[in-house]
């Protein structure tokens, strides 16, 4: 990149040292929504932004530094990340199904039909219908929650 | 010839830059949205459109090799990933949500349009 041509050189280093800096400015910022996120949804939102984040520093640092290989990290991290936000949401589906069963419960608790949703023509915003449960109709029932973990 | 290494420098930086500016997009959605379903929406954007951008940049710079490929690999991996952990993350979402009535806001059908129930002043969601 920029053999032999005076001032290209330097405008790919000021490019790619730029655009480092400004990612793991980037980074801090999803870090502390990580942080302060008020659920486990946000915070692994916030990781999985973090991933693809660290993905595109690593694909400038392989350019940067001219090492091809550091692109076959990147693609590793990539499939890493996925596994990480699969297993996580699964492990707090999990421990959440315990918690409910440990209190006897329901799993889903559901929702009394409100008052104003009776009438008709009223949708939810979630596009299920009205007056029979709300959200909890779309969701999954213990049984089968048990069997799917 | 020099000028031409100076059209790739160009084209690369122009790409790499939107994407950087398509994840400062993605990081005020997030720290603006309230809701995590609506936050995800924005950390969406990032994980396709962003990084799509900043690897094609990265790919312009690079030029025709090998390197090239395994960088456009990283995107079809996203393309398919994406999608896959936001799904797993809603239904998280929807499934451990003790207090549904706080966090969506219902809504009337009236001629054809969904408004706001008369009587009942709008929420702060």
């Amino acid at each position: 990149m920029g053999n032999n041509i005076p001032g290209l050189e330097q405008a790919y280093h000021f490019l790619f040292v730029g655009a480092l800096v400004f990612l793991a400015a980037m980074v801090i910022l999803c870090l502390i929504r990580a942080i302060i996120g008020p659920r486990i949804a946000d915070r692994v939102v916030a990781v999985n932004m973090m991933g693809t984040m660290v993905m595109v520093i690593i694909a400038i640092l392989a350019l940067f530094l001219k090492e091809g290989y550091l692109v076959d990290i990147c693609l590793i991290y990539a499939m890493i990340s996925f596994l990480a936000v699969i297993i996580l949401t699964k492990v707090y589906m999990g421990v959440y199904a315990e918690c409910m069963q440990h209190k006897g419960g329901r799993i889903l608790r559901a929702v009394p039909p409100k008052s104003e949703s009776a009438q008709p023509g009223a949708v939810g915003i979630e596009g299920t219908e009205p007056g029979a449960g709300g959200i909890a109709d779309i969701l999954p029932d213990k049984k089968q929650c048990g069997e799917e973990m | 010839m020099a000028v031409l290494e100076w059209i790739r420098f160009l084209a690369g930086a122009a790409l790499l830059v939107m994407g950087l500016g398509i994840f400062v997009i993605e990081m005020i959605g997030v720290f603006r949205f309230r809701y995590v379903l609506n936050r995800m929406h924005a950390a969406a954007m990032g994980d396709t459109l962003g990084i799509g951008c900043c690897m094609l940049g990265l790919i312009v710079i690079c030029g025709w090799n090998f390197t090239s490929l395994k960088l456009f690999l990283v995107i079809l991996f996203l393309w398919l990933s994406s999608p896959t952990s936001s799904h797993l993350i809603a239904r998280l979402e929807v499934t451990t949500d003790e207090e549904p009535e706080k966090h969506y806001r219902r809504m009337v059908m009236r001629d054809g349009h969904a408004v706001e129930p008369e009587g009942e002043k709008p929420q702060n969601l």
